[in-house]
């Protein structure tokens, strides 16, 4: 079996080969950068948290009476809740957040060393004020220094004492110890594991924590839930029961799992990738149809050659093998312009949506898939021609 | 007539002889299309003009009156403060304008009913004529003073009292004694382009207004974006809020004409030249005047996973024609002998172009239908796997006509080549096959 002869056959229909190779070089364009976007997102879904968040329950919540939304009204609330889903079974701990972990933007702001801004200054660090069993809650790893006990007002005069993640500890002051440093935002008490913040924030690792009751809670408040392995679904069913017999006049927004919070964040990302995937599997499946219905078609046409060959010799599986042949080669000259094309939707996309560049492996698996769904196709009309009996070449006499 | 019946017939007849090959056809055509026409829905009403008569006279205008001086970032904030605002509003250059922000509250009836959460725009009384929100009840508020009045839309009045025409009615916003003013008629601006911080646009319209100074009264924070410049508290938003520098309205003008337009930039320039002529405001002019029409894009609010999904299904869209084509090249030649004889027996190549407009007309009726219901299950499966633009998959008649014209065209293209093939090719030749 010659390439030559090959190269002439797929050339004698000038049109279909054309038409057959810009489909297959489209097909693998748009194969590699779906198998670009859905690796992506497998990562960023995959990427760590620093966070249990299967087993931490996150119930997002505001009260509806406007006298129960300021001082003391709202401490008391505040504890009452508190103390009532701590004796949840099932909970192991619980605390009041001004916001969640795990969000895309919220309250946020400058963190910098007193007097050092210019240097120093990190943008949009989250900003969380909490009950002090947040830690627990989060099951933080204290790196340096002590967590502080004791809740104190941010009307305080002096203001309470913050606890920073250790990305945004080593950011500040590059390995030097952070404890009894003084930010912009209070004296660092400790420093604890990182965890993910905000997706918006200059780093999501960054957070600034401060034990104090809220300022307000006119955008609602969360109470975070470390529950016993299992137990998130009874707990998420029995929490807002609880909730109401503490006090009637709250409106709950939401009970998630810290694991449904991270996939909602990144929804849009997850819903495009499954539309490209989808994409490509029809892209796929038309490519297939279309080196099917080819296969058949010129199988047909050339039935009185595939004669004279078996008359002359030429065995079944040559004949197979022959047809096969063609279309490897088609689909070989297709995946070479593939490439190119894939290279040129690649730079497209990426004007309009963040996807990383194409490597070197994925043009070979991407044009092994191909070529698999290509065999597939041909397959079943290809071993129709084997069929095709050498007296038919009496006819071309 | 007689003669283009006789002509589907044929038609009819050449695809009973042979049905996979045409069922594959349009099948694939049916599926690049209606994959084309979910996409195209989304991005037609994602860049659609709710506005078109006066998209091109609303502004935003932004400045950079921030009480520190930038040295690395300095972007005009997104938000104005009230007093930026207040000083914006000194000119009567605008025919109309209006400042807005939203936030979240609870309105009941009676203290002891369930509280109704609801979306509050709290805006200035040009908003209404700005926009062309229907009045259907009532009258909007006279001047933009404080009033405790509300505006309901006429869905949120069907759900608080069972009927729409409840001016004059009292309620309780988050326990506050409040007088309804004035019912909306049903009113969607999509996209919500007053409101594209954060890619609000995307979202539906509140359920009611409140007036901007009793927004501030009522120290309602904005419920979208605020940022402080300084040390406001911002649980003080009626006192320190209105005269700190606390972030978080919008505000929108309307300016006629370009010499208005003109007229604005030179306001604003000459405001900020004063505002550092009196010390204040430290860091360099950057103003920004920004038309409705923009407005999305300039806040990077562009839907980029419909535009990035544009790209590919157009992609798809072509090979499926080329598929299509492939196809329907193999059907004609596989019936090259029966046009070589209707040649042979005096029939005209017009007249065999005939005869491929009714294989169009029949192969465009099968796609429509194929690719409207491809379409519309494309759409669904959009609405659940990108449910942000899931307002914006409502079908019109113009994008119906549209889609059913490029439908139309797709199918004529695929058949178009084959049949010149066909028609074209050597009589001698094909009489001997």
């Amino acid at each position: 079996m010659s390439f030559y002869l090959l190269f002439k056959v797929l050339f004698s229909r000038k049109v279909v080969t054309g038409l057959l190779l810009l489909q297959l070089a489209m097909t693998l364009a748009l194969l590699l950068n779906s198998i670009l976007l859905a690796k992506q997102t497998h990562q960023q879904l995959n990427q760590p948290t620093g966070l249990d968040v299967d087993n931490t329950l996150l119930v997002q919540l505001k009260p509806t009476m406007a006298s129960l939304r300021v001082y003391p009204a709202l401490e008391e609330l505040l504890n009452r809740q508190l103390d009532a889903v701590q004796a949840m079974p099932g909970v192991i701990a619980a605390a009041y957040t001004n916001q969640s972990a795990i969000l895309q933007g919220g309250n946020n702001g400058n963190v910098y060393i007193d007097g050092e801004e210019d240097r120093t200054n990190q943008p949009s660090v989250p900003m969380y004020f909490v009950s002090k069993d947040f830690f627990n809650v989060l099951n933080s790893d204290v790196l340096q220094g002590e967590l502080p006990q004791h809740s104190v007002s941010l009307d305080n005069p002096v203001q309470p004492d913050v606890v920073i993640t250790k990305s945004l500890a080593d950011k500040l002051f590059a390995g030097k110890p952070a404890v009894g440093q003084q930010l912009n935002r209070g004296r660092v008490a400790a420093v604890i594991s990182d965890f993910y913040g905000q997706r918006h924030g200059t780093n999501i690792m960054f957070n600034n924590i401060q034990v104090a009751p809220p300022y307000s809670v006119d955008w609602g408040y969360g109470i975070l839930l470390r529950v016993q392995p299992g137990q998130a679904e009874n707990v998420r069913q029995q929490v807002d029961k609880v909730l109401r017999n503490v006090e009637p006049n709250i409106e709950i927004l939401h009970v998630r799992t810290l694991a449904e919070q991270y996939q909602r964040l990144y929804r849009n990302e997850y819903g495009l990738a499954t539309l490209l995937a989808l994409l490509s599997a029809l892209m796929l499946l038309v490519t297939m149809v279309s080196s099917y219905s080819s296969t058949h078609f010129h199988a047909l046409k050339r039935q009185q050659e595939i004669g004279v060959k078996r008359a002359l010799g030429a065995s079944k599986k040559v004949i197979f093998l022959e047809l096969l042949s063609e279309n490897w080669l088609c689909t070989a000259i297709g995946a070479l312009f593939g490439i190119g094309c894939a290279l040129l939707l690649n730079k497209a996309l990426s004007q309009v949506i963040t996807i990383p560049p194409l490597d070197l492996y994925l043009p070979l698996l991407a044009s092994l898939i191909l070529l698999v769904c290509v065999t597939v196709a041909t397959w079943y009309p290809a071993a129709i021609a084997t069929r095709i009996s050498p007296a038919t070449a009496t006819k071309a006499l | 007539m007689e003669q283009f019946i006789y002509y589907l017939k044929v038609s009819l007849i050449s695809i009973r002889r042979a049905p996979l090959p045409y069922a594959l056809t349009i099948f694939i055509l049916s599926v690049g299309l209606g994959v084309f026409f979910a996409n195209a829905t989304f991005y037609y009403q994602l860049n659609s003009d709710p506005l078109p008569e006066k998209s091109d006279k609303l502004f935003f205008p932004m400045l950079n009156l921030v009480p520190y001086e930038c040295s690395t970032d300095c972007r005009t904030p997104r938000v104005l403060s009230y007093s930026n605002v207040e000083k914006l509003s000194q000119t009567d250059i605008p025919s109309q304008a209006a400042a807005m922000y939203s936030a979240d509250g609870y309105l009941r009836q009676r203290a002891d009913q369930t509280p109704l959460p609801v979306s509050i725009r709290i805006t200035q009384r040009d908003f209404f004529a700005m926009f062309d929100v229907p009045v259907l009840h009532g009258s909007i508020w006279p001047d933009n003073s404080a009033r405790p009045e509300v505006i309901l839309t006429k869905a949120t009045a069907q759900k608080l009292f069972g009927k729409s025409d409840v001016v004059g009615e009292k309620l309780l916003l988050d326990d506050r004694n409040v007088t309804v003013s004035a019912v909306l008629d049903d009113w969607q601006m999509l996209p919500r382009l007053y409101d594209a911080n954060n890619r609000n646009h995307l979202s539906e319209a509140d359920d009611i207004y409140l007036p901007l100074e009793t927004g501030y009264d009522m120290n309602y924070l904005s419920n979208s974006q605020s940022q402080t410049f300084d040390d406001t508290d911002y649980r003080q938003l009626s006192t320190q809020g209105r005269t700190g520098a606390l972030h978080q309205l919008q505000y929108w003008v309307k300016l006629d004409t370009p010499a208005q337009q003109q007229a604005y930039r030179q306001f604003m320039t000459n405001l900020v030249q004063d505002e550092k002529a009196a010390g204040r405001h430290p860091s360099p002019p950057n103003n920004q005047l920004v038309a409705m029409r923009d407005i999305v894009s300039y806040f990077g609010g562009d839907s980029s996973d419909i535009k990035a999904f544009a790209l590919v299904t157009l992609l798809f869209l072509l090979v499926c024609l080329f598929n299509a084509s492939h196809l329907s090249l193999n059907r004609y030649l596989s019936n090259q002998y029966e046009f070589s004889l209707r040649r042979a027996l005096g029939a005209s190549r017009s007249q065999l172009q005939l005869q491929m407009l009714a294989d169009v007309l029949i192969m465009a009726l099968f796609t429509i239908t194929g690719a409207l219901l491809t379409g519309y299950g494309g759409i669904k499966l959009m609405n659940n796997l990108l449910p942000a633009n899931r307002l914006f998959s409502d079908w019109d008649l113009t994008l119906l006509l549209g889609l059913l014209t490029v439908a139309v065209i797709c199918s004529y293209l695929v058949t178009l080549y084959p049949s010149l093939r066909a028609s074209f090719g050597s009589l001698n030749q094909q009489l001997k096959e």
